[in-house]
């Protein structure tokens, strides 16, 4: 199977950034809407692409042109199985509030924005790690 | 309780920061004094008195460039292309983390720099083969 197009890592990272400033600023505020709301603003990039995604297509469309060229691209599969996992993180803690358990929705909500807060600032991603090792365990088939 | 709030929100910035800060001093650049390497195999040297093994992957933007700096930088020594998704045991041996991660070996195996990312390769080589 060939591999996906590559894309310029700063997309993510700004997505990572707004969904970390958005996920502390809600827990501030105990604003919970903010908890399902980015779950389904990752879940648009992760399931159909980044161009679905609101702040990725924001990115690519209004602040990429205004940059340099990147340095290097990278695999588009890495962030968005990231993504994914913050969907579920995000979804069990949107569940968790409809239950009546703001304490453990708002756990799971921090840990995605701690993930995502350290991603954006230093280019670690977590989600992507665990991707990647899991990719070396998988058989090759191509 | 709003209070509260700002606290464990300084306090996860807090350890985002440290986090970050632990993980780049931990994956920082030329490790030439690493000791628990096993020898490389001769396979991969073929007799070469010196030898660059390039780990990259499928996902490795940066991989190829490295390894065209490095033939460019050093044309006396070997360099061979491993695929860490292809050869899971040869970089889990060598605990490769990520792509690209470039050992140097010498004629007998032994590793005698290991360097994670295409700026430690960069600067190793623009020091030594100027």
């Amino acid at each position: 199977m060939a591999a996906p197009t590559p894309i310029d890592p700063r997309g993510p990272r700004f997505n990572q950034g707004v969904l970390a400033t958005a996920l502390l600023a809600g827990f501030l505020a105990d604003w919970r809407p903010v908890v399902p709301a980015f779950a389904l603003v990752l879940l648009a990039g992760a399931a159909f692409g980044p161009k679905y995604g609101p702040f990725l297509a924001l990115y690519a469309r209004v602040i990429r042109p205004r940059l340099a060229p990147p340095r290097e691209l990278e695999d588009p599969r890495p962030p968005r199985f990231s993504s994914a996992m913050g969907v579920a993180f995000l979804g069990a803690g949107t569940l968790a509030f409809a239950v009546g358990a703001p304490g453990l929705g708002w756990a799971l909500a921090l840990m995605v924005a701690a993930l995502a807060a350290l991603s954006a600032t230093t280019g670690i991603c977590v989600g992507c790690e665990i991707y990647l090792a899991l990719a070396r365990r998988r058989p090759v088939t191509s | 309780m709003f209070l509260v709030r700002g606290v464990v929100v300084l306090a996860i910035l807090f350890a985002v920061a440290l986090a970050g800060r632990l993980y780049r001093s931990w994956r920082a650049g030329v490790r030439d004094d690493r000791p628990a390497h096993p020898l490389v195999p001769a396979s991969l040297l073929a007799g070469a008195a010196r030898t660059w093994v390039v780990f990259t992957s499928p996902y490795c933007a940066t991989c190829g460039p490295v390894e065209d700096r490095l033939r460019a930088s050093d044309p006396d020594a070997r360099v061979v292309k491993v695929d860490a998704t292809r050869e899971p045991h040869l970089a889990a041996a060598f605990s490769i983390r990520s792509a690209p991660t470039v050992l140097l070996a010498d004629g007998a195996g032994n590793v005698t720099a290991r360097l994670v990312g295409a700026e430690a390769v960069d600067s190793y080589v623009a020091a030594r083969y100027p």
